[in-house]
């Protein structure tokens, strides 16, 4: 049997504006499956070597996730890869909704986009017919400004679209793309496609995506909606991700101040839980994604406000702009996390530069009044001029927005002690010196410090120990980074993650049913593992060594400052030790088969 | 024994503490029907229908910061905490 799914290919010069459109083989379906998988297999084909990320052979590749536009909740989704401009790796994010269903609605599995522009464009994609149309009256407008121009501009409310902000325009190197009210975050692909002249891609498409065996994916597909709306998601549902913050303050490992502290007084203002808590001063309005049965997003805003400022409150964005920054005003976290989408900005990343600039502040190595009100940790009401001025790429904003690694080398002195990254990316919400599989998983990860490639924490939780056993932590690391490269190439949701009895053989037979082509639980992993590697190769040719898999200094050097963990260390050697186990583990697993 | 609770547990039960009557040390599945009973709400989002295991991610931690190691009893000096940690997407 054939493959089920649409299976083209479009590839696009922005520079000749030219398209091509060619049809996929089976092999590549069954050796990357689709989603991360699928992208990285392109951008392996077209990197050979180090690349300017803000050059024309940079190549943006959109991956479909291959249970898009099917029956399948919890699974329209797509992959963004690029190399990126902030770390000079691979960088493979995920995003969701209508969009990902339209592009396979269109007969795509990928777009693979290269070139620049001589002016700025929007990639048009309308069935069959791709045009370059001029996206000038677009420029300066949000992602959601611009999603409503082109709606407007072609009478037709069912246009997907993904678009950059202001700060991709201006090149900010960990700008965000938005679609669907979803961003592909980290990373700052939205600063490839500002380099690239590309403000938007839109989608029309109304094509039918066939699956192999309806009846079987069908009943799959049930069996996990159903589960998907049982207790194993009713924490998303209910909560969100929000309810981390108290969950850490109380385990003593919520980061503070840019990792100097573990415990934020001001925890119980801030958490979007107190927003929920608060209805006679909050207004909760819930969203999701397509075909999605979790809805998981809870935004808030007050109700004497325009709600159609509400912010989405996810732990990591509250986390970033709230005890990293030391603000304990929900209010001006939750106006920045909405600055952040409307300018089109990581604000993992943002929250970050602002806490990094706020202990250089402290340090004497920036001004005070970069920003107009003082550069202080604690200060909610800096929070707003600091993000406009790295979106507009102004004064010390400017030096923000190149992101904390390279702003700390412009900066000199003791700033690179206060650069909170690994490989570049800025470190989320999580303390690496109280979870030590963590904290491995963060220095290996291809991406950089992303939470979400290899989430070890639930084995450190159950087992704090301070003197890991570095084979058995290595080993939960290594089935971790290849359990989210399944998931990232199927793509489904991680939210579901519980939802699966069995996630490699349930899953596996899934996109069996779906595709049409033979997979089982061996195979599934075995594919995780060839993606793996295959990250790992385009970074090696971007100039990666194991070295670079480095965590903070601050993070080896200085214990947890206070609460009930004070004095937690992240012994250099015991890293070491892990690391070392790491490599021997993989090297050990050999390299996985090719599909023939 | 007091038990703190967080997330959907505080969530549903509607307050951030619950007093278990509990003498002396316990084990898990008897923590858990013990807290089941005095919160219902929990089952089943937090607690399995059965009432003897948490439905995971959820789970106890001593102190916040260890789970209980197979077998291992616990009393109210321990201050346990129900809990999960999210992410993803």
């Amino acid at each position: 049997m054939a493959y089920a799914g649409p299976r083209d290919l479009l590839e696009v010069d922005l520079t000749a504006r030219t398209a091509r459109r060619t049809p996929l083989p089976d092999a590549v379906f069954a050796d990357a499956l689709g989603g991360v998988g699928l992208a990285v297999l392109l951008l392996e084909q077209r990197v050979h070597g180090p690349i300017d990320p803000l050059g024309p052979d940079n190549p943006i590749v959109f991956a479909a996730g291959p249970f898009a536009s099917t029956p399948v909740p919890a699974a329209n989704k797509h992959a963004l890869a690029a190399i990126s401009p902030l770390t000079g790796l691979l960088n493979e994010g995920l995003s969701s909704s209508h969009f990902s269903a339209v592009l396979r609605r269109c007969g795509l599995a990928a777009i693979v986009v290269t070139g620049v522009a001589d002016a700025w464009t929007t990639l048009v994609v309308d069935g069959e017919a791709i045009r370059f149309e001029d996206a000038q009256p677009l420029v300066g407008l949000s992602a959601r400004e611009a999603t409503k121009a082109l709606r407007e501009r072609y009478g037709d409310r069912s246009l997907r679209v993904c678009a950059i902000g202001v700060a991709g325009e201006r090149g900010v190197r960990f700008a965000s793309v938005e679609n669907d009210g979803r961003q592909a975050g980290r990373g700052g692909t939205g600063a490839v496609f500002g380099a690239k002249r590309l403000k938007a891609v839109a989608l029309r498409g109304r094509g039918e995506v066939g699956v192999a065996d309806a009846a079987a994916t069908a009943s799959l597909a049930a069996t996990l909606r159903e589960r998907a709306l049982g207790p194993k998601t009713a924490k998303y549902r209910i909560l969100g991700t929000g309810a981390n913050m108290r969950v850490l303050q109380r385990m003593g490992q919520l980061p503070t101040r840019n990792f100097t502290a573990a415990q934020f007084a001001g925890t119980d203002a801030v958490t979007p839980e107190r927003a929920r808590e608060s209805h006679d001063t909050y207004v909760e309005l819930r969203a999701g994604c397509a075909g999605c049965p979790v809805q998981c997003e809870h935004l808030y805003v007050r109700k004497d406000r325009d709600r159609r400022r509400a912010a989405a409150s996810e732990y990591e964005s509250t986390w970033a702009f709230g005890p990293n920054c030391g603000v304990d005003d929900l209010d001006a976290v939750l106006d920045a996390i909405g600055r952040c989408d409307e300018l089109g900005l990581d604000t993992i990343s943002t929250g970050s530069a602002i806490a990094f600039a706020m202990e250089c502040a402290e340090h004497g190595l920036l001004p005070r009044d970069a920003f107009g009100p003082a550069l202080a940790f604690g200060n909610g009401a800096v929070l707003l001029p600091a993000i406009d001025a790295i979106a507009q790429r102004r004064g010390v904003g400017d030096l923000l927005a190149r992101g904390v690694r390279a702003a700390a080398a412009a900066i000199g002195g003791d700033a690179a002690a206060f650069a909170m990254h690994a490989k570049g990316l800025e470190l989320p919400g999580y303390e690496p010196r109280a979870l030590p599989t963590y904290a491995l998983g963060l220095a290996t990860c291809t991406r950089g410090a992303c939470h979400n490639r290899s989430a070890t924490y639930d084995r450190d939780l159950r087992d704090p120990s301070t003197d890991p056993d570095p084979q058995a932590r290595a080993a939960d690391a290594i089935a971790a980074e290849d359990r989210a490269v399944a998931w990232d190439s199927l793509v489904l949701c991680k939210f579901v993650r519980d939802c699966f009895v069995d996630f490699e053989a349930e899953a596996a037979a899934l996109w069996s049913a779906v595709a049409g082509l033979p997979l089982d639980g061996a195979a599934l992993r075995a594919a995780a593992q060839r993606t793996w590697e295959r990250k790992r190769a385009i970074n090696a040719r971007l100039g990666w060594t194991p070295d670079d898999d480095r965590l903070p200094e601050r993070l080896l050097t200085e214990p947890i400052a206070d609460g009930p963990l004070a004095g937690r260390r992240l012994e250099p050697e015991r890293l070491a030790r892990m690391q070392d186990a790491y490599e021997r583990l993989r090297a050990a697993a050999g390299t996985a088969a090719p599909v023939a | 024994m007091t038990v703190e609770l967080f997330g959907m547990a505080r969530s549903l039960a509607g307050v951030a503490h619950v007093e278990l009557a509990l003498e002396g040390p316990v084990a898990l599945p008897q923590f858990v029907h013990a807290l089941a009973e005095a919160v219902p709400a929990l089952v089943p989002d937090v607690i399995a229908p059965a009432r003897d295991a948490f439905v995971e991610p959820n789970l106890l931690l001593l102190d916040g910061r260890r789970a209980p190691r197979a077998g291992e009893t616990f009393d109210a000096g321990d201050r346990p905490c129900v809990l999960f940690l999210a992410s993803g997407g």
